[in-house]
């Protein structure tokens, strides 16, 4: 049994398969393990991947591109409409539904849509040497019903068996395990996603093994194609320097640059310095430059500085700071950049940075995953995407001593946590005491807490003294859905053991 | 960390409940333990949680572990070839928790009894112990075997004897509904397939409550079956055929009964919908509901037509004021015309009286009589002609000059006038010629230049024309051939112009056709001398009104007339009575007229042809 994960972006696409307990990307005919999003229509054929990109600059208006961006929407929509702008295709209106209109036929979204998860399940069908239906599909968090729909339809429309939507930034999470392994305990994860048009950044809290968004941020305005774009301004203005043409408002001789600069900037993800080669750019004069990945960073310096502002004002946002972040996952193929891993990394000193995974399959194999997770399972499909889950609202603590005797409180039962559930925690008393007292507090995150907000104590009394030795108190902390908590306290030694329900006030 | 020791007199208790409940939130449906926890919710228990529920169970049910290892004198009496109709929950001592008794609290009964009941231990204690399978353990031993069966369990469960299987009956109901329904719900709310019955609430529930509560009840999914009920027994039966059958009375057995049990819930449901107060109040008030909105509808109606009735009085009314007030202007625009001409027609008249008292007094500028009165001739006239304005000026300058003067003035006045009515005489004659010559125009225009077309030639062309009609090979020419052929005035004429005077022939009025025509008849008299007598006039004329109606032989007529000149050939009887016959409108002698005309029309268009052709071969 196999099963694949495909995440369709606006600039790539990505399939992952999930095989024998392993999720791995799989490489298409062309031996690349992401395909471009551009589909090409030519008299009798589509063209879809590479070879479509490679000859946009010849069919300009026949060749799709960043179809995700247009996907369920309706012309009514300022991205929409800001798409329609931009498009080369011609876009127009019919029976209230947009279309493309490629050589006097309508083509729909969903239709090119449909042709990139053909070409991705036949990728997978071919690397697995095995027929594949069952697939999860990833979606932006900021998709609509509606996009949803059409992505989904599309996906059936090629011949695949939706088990699933998921978002991006939870399949990020789910290709490292974060929260997989050992249920309890809550962290926060910042999903850095810096694709080919846009920068998502999203603030996952992972509580028992199951994620939450807290928040989330999409910006449009920046993504990978705005560093290749500053990168092809920098050499038209090399172009112009040696030869004294200024090709900026040559749109052909722009998209060849383009073309160049994207080769070279990937290069540079790797390599000190990259060369850039254009053969005739323009007036039949060859272009020929070498740039280093210090003038990169150079120039796209202001760029940097805006992908980091962006995190900064999440976390202004959401009130956290950056010690409150655990993981930081990152995603998306512009998060490639050295430079930009370097200042993520800067900014946040003590975490972790996961990037073991290439970033630009991230999400795909997190999709793999899950299908994995959902194969030959009965009713995967919820019947609402999200349901509701009830959470406890307020930490539980539990006031201790450290070395120096001051007081210090102790969380046992972090609020968040999805019900019910149960906490075990093994505490520790002095052994010279013979009683221990456990008292239990109950209070907001980050709010300092007060005598008042005590609301339970349990004591152990008559209890064997151990001189030097510690006493093992096994406490169970049990929460209902309605709120309502059950602790129970056991001493290892004697087997005493107390317990209280405390009733939520109603 | 460590946890500090207890304060004297501190002891285990809750000081507050929890200030908060739980939240919800939305989480990400991904990751196995998202599946796990999903999985948890919907068979509603968690595997941990269980324990604890139980763990709560045991402690309660330990306060009844007395009453239940009391002696059952009960037990004495149970037959145990009877089993079957024995309650197996009291025979386990759990009478008093039945089917809500835990499979724990079952086994920790069974093992009570067992203790304090098997054989082996009676026997020891002095008991009489009945044979083999007709001890009375035997019962404890099968109310165990069915009730840890969950399936079995389920069976007795389904026909357990203290169930109270009554619907209670409309009269019943009819006082305190709730009282009387509440209690059979939940009662029967235990069949449930599904969990969360909704309760039947009380008289402020919303119309959702309820209506989720009759939907519910209506689509009852009862897990309730019959199979203990069975008559035979399966493993009773000696082979396969007899098994089947067994199969086949009880399943036909259950089937019937699982149908009375399902009418049981039907008629319930329906007794307590019948009956409920809510149901009537809230029929009331729909209807209340529907009853306002109709007439709300009816009011909003009867609104909009007033309002279109008023605007369209008002409109008329304003279109009545417009039309009034224009008229009115209009008469008042007259009124003022009229009292401006009056006030003209005054002033000219006085002037004109000025004028003449002038003249006269001025004895009309002369001294003799007939001088005088053709002097007072043009005065007049000068009265009726001039305008106010020069009239005026004339007067004036009448008044203030010496007798001399005004005769001067005044004769020079008559001159302009008469200069001006002979002016006026002669544009009306041009005008007039105008009219005449532009009739005559095209008779005469259209000859162009030098060829001048007399009338004999006139006559020819039309003959011609009426000869070639339209469709003939190379009309025109073959026309201008004829034309040239047969002219006296010897004028060779071109195919244009004959095309040309055709054509102006056409736009001809047929009143300038009927004088060439007239023309040449009178022409004819001339030359030939022969003044037509009165009584041979009559058919000529006859013949002309006859011709003049049959002149249009319309091309229907004319392929009527060619099939009949075909059906009926030459030598036929009465021939041409049959052919007059078979073109409608048309008379026995028109008939043969237009056959004469065709057949010289023929003929000559062969010859005009011929000689065409002829020409061209000299041409050649």
């Amino acid at each position: 049994m196999a099963a694949i994960g495909v995440h369709l972006g606006s600039s790539c696409a990505c399939a992952a398969a999930y095989k024998d307990g392993r999720a791995d990307v799989v490489a298409n005919d062309a031996g690349d393990r992401v395909t471009p999003a551009v589909v090409a229509f030519s008299e009798n054929e589509e063209v879809v991947g590479l070879a479509a990109k490679q000859n946009r600059v010849r069919n300009l208006s026949n060749t799709v591109v960043k179809v995700k961006q247009i996907l369920g929407r309706s012309s009514g929509d300022p991205q929409a409409e800001k798409y329609i702008a931009e498009s080369k295709c011609s876009v127009i209106e019919k029976n209230g539904k947009l279309n493309y209109e490629i050589d006097g036929k309508l083509v729909s979204p969903e239709d090119v849509a449909k042709l990139i998860f053909s070409k991705m399940k036949e990728t997978a069908q071919s690397a697995l040497g095995s027929d594949v239906n069952d697939t999860v599909i990833t979606v932006p968090f900021d998709f609509g019903d509606k996009q949803k729909n059409a992505l989904g339809e599309a996906a059936t429309a090629a011949g695949l068996n939706v088990l699933r939507l998921i978002h991006e930034p939870s399949a990020a999470l789910l290709a490292y395990g974060i929260g997989q392994d050992s249920p309890s305990g809550k962290s926060n994860v910042l999903v850095y996603k810096l694709g080919g048009t846009s920068l998502s950044i999203t603030v996952i809290e992972v509580n028992s093994g199951l994620y939450r968004v807290i928040s989330t941020n999409t910006d449009d305005s920046i993504g990978g194609i705005c560093f290749t774009e500053a990168l092809a301004q920098h050499l038209a203005s090399e172009f112009q320097r040696s030869y004294k043409y200024d090709v900026r408002e040559n749109s052909r001789a722009m998209m060849k640059l383009m073309n160049s600069a994207e080769v070279a900037k990937h290069s540079l993800s790797t390599l000190g310095s990259a060369n850039c080669f254009v053969d005739s750019l323009y007036d039949g004069l060859d272009f020929d430059c070498n740039v280093s990945r210090a003038r990169f960073e150079l120039i796209c310096s202001a760029l940097f500085n805006k992908c980091l502002e962006a995190i900064k004002k999440l976390l202004k946002q959401v009130g956290l700071t950056a010690d409150d972040i655990n993981k930081v996952v990152l995603c998306g193929g512009s998060s490639r950049i050295p430079k930009l891993q370097q200042l993520i990394k800067e900014l946040f000193p003590s975490v972790e940075l996961l990037n073991s995974i290439p970033p630009d399959e991230v999400i795909p194999i997190g999709a793999a995953m899950e299908a994995g997770i959902l194969l030959g399972r009965e009713n995967t499909f919820l019947d609402d995407e999200i349901l509701p889950i009830e959470c406890s609202a307020k930490d539980i603590l539990v006031k201790a001593m450290d070395q120096s005797g001051a007081d210090k409180f102790v969380v046992v039962f972090p609020s968040g946590t999805p019900l019910p559930a149960r906490r075990q925690h093994t505490l520790q008393a002095p052994g010279s005491n013979s009683s221990v007292c456990l008292e239990l507090y109950e209070s907001l995150e980050k709010i300092p807490i007060k005598e008042d907000n005590r609301f339970a104590q349990i004591v152990l009394q008559d209890l064997d003294i151990k001189e030097g030795g510690l006493h093992d108190i096994l406490t169970v902390l049990t929460m209902k859905r309605d709120g309502s908590l059950h602790v129970s306290c056991t001493d290892q030694d004697t087997g005493k053991c107390e317990a209280i329900t405390v009733e939520v006030a109603s | 960390m460590l946890l500090r020791g207890a304060p004297e007199g501190q002891v285990t208790g809750v000081s507050r409940a929890l200030s908060s409940a739980s939240v919800l939130c939305q989480v990400e449906p991904v990751g196995r333990w998202f599946e796990a926890f999903v999985k948890r919710r919907n068979i509603h228990v968690s595997a941990s949680f269980q324990e604890l529920e139980d763990e709560k169970e045991l402690s309660e049910e330990s306060g009844d572990e007395e009453l239940q290892l009391e002696e059952f004198p009960m037990l004495k009496t149970l037959d145990p070839k009877d089993w079957k109709n024995q309650d197996h929950y009291s025979v386990l001592g759990l009478g008093h928790i039945r089917y809500k008794a835990s499979q724990k609290q079952i086994k920790a009964a069974h093992k009570a009894m067992v203790l304090k009941h098997h054989p082996d231990k009676r026997k020891a204690a002095g008991e009489q112990i009945g044979e083999g399978d007709n001890d009375y353990f035997t019962c404890i031993t099968k109310a165990y075997e069915i009730l840890s069966d969950p399936l079995k369990r389920r069976a007795f469960n389904s026909i357990d004897p203290t169930f109270d299987n009554t619907v209670p009956s409309k009269s019943e109901a009819k006082e305190n509904f709730f009282e009387v329904f509440s209690p059979v719900f939940e009662r029967n709310a235990r069949w449930s397939n599904k969990k969360n019955v909704p309760k039947l609430g009380d008289t402020n529930s919303s119309f959702e409550e309820v209506d989720a509560f009759y939907s519910f009840w209506y689509n009852f999914d009862s897990w309730r079956e019959f199979s203990y009920l069975d008559e035979e027994e399966k493993e009773k039966a000696e082979c396969r055929d007899e098994r089947r059958w067994i199969e086949k009375q009880n399943r036909a057995a259950r089937a019937l009964r699982k149908k009375e049990e399902m009418n049981r819930i039907r008629t319930l449901v329906d007794t307590a919908y019948s009956c409920d107060p809510r149901i009537k109040k809230f029929k009331e008030e729909e209807k209340a509901k529907k009853e306002a909105e109709k007439k709300a509808k009816a009011e909003a109606k009867r609104k909009e037509q007033e309002e279109r009735d008023r605007q369209r009085q008002a409109e008329l009314e304003a279109a009545r004021l417009a039309k009034e007030k224009e008229e009115e202007e209009i008469r008042q625009q007259a009124l003022l015309v009229k009292k401006e001409k009056d006030i003209q027609k005054k002033a000219i008249k006085k002037e004109r009286q000025k004028l003449r008292t002038t003249c006269k007094n001025w004895n009309y500028f002369s001294d003799s009589e007939a001088e005088c009165v053709k002097m007072m001739e043009e005065v007049e006239k000068l009265c009726d002609r001039l305008e106010l304005a020069s009239l005026q000026c004339l007067n004036e300058a009448l008044t203030s000059t010496t007798r001399e003067e005004g005769k001067a003035a005044v004769e020079k006045q008559i001159d302009e006038v008469n200069e001006q009515i002979r002016r006026e005489r002669e544009e009306a004659e041009a005008r007039m010629r105008q009219a005449t010559k532009s009739s005559e125009k095209p008779t005469s225009g259209g000859v162009g230049g030098s060829k001048n077309w007399s009338e004999d030639d006139l006559q020819l062309l039309i003959k011609a024309v009426n000869l070639f009609p339209a469709g003939t090979n190379s009309r025109w020419e073959v026309i201008a051939n004829y034309m040239n052929l047969h002219s006296t005035t010897g004028i060779k004429r071109t195919a244009k112009d004959v095309i040309n005077k055709a054509k102006s022939l056409q736009k001809l009025d047929p009143h300038q056709k009927d004088d060439i025509n007239k023309k040449a008849f009178d022409k004819f008299k001339k030359e030939h001398g022969v003044v037509p007598q009165a009584d041979s006039a009559t058919p000529s004329e006859r013949f002309e009104a006859t011709f003049t109606d049959l002149s249009p032989w319309t091309t229907e007529e004319q392929k009527l007339l060619e099939q009949a000149l075909k059906t009926y050939p030459v030598n036929t009887p009465e021939r041409w009575e049959k052919i007059a016959a078979s073109v409608p409108g048309r008379s026995k002698k028109d008939c043969m007229k237009r056959y004469k005309e065709l057949v010289e029309m023929v003929k000559a268009k062969k010859a005009a042809q011929e000689q065409v052709v002829n020409a061209a071969k000299t041409k050649k």
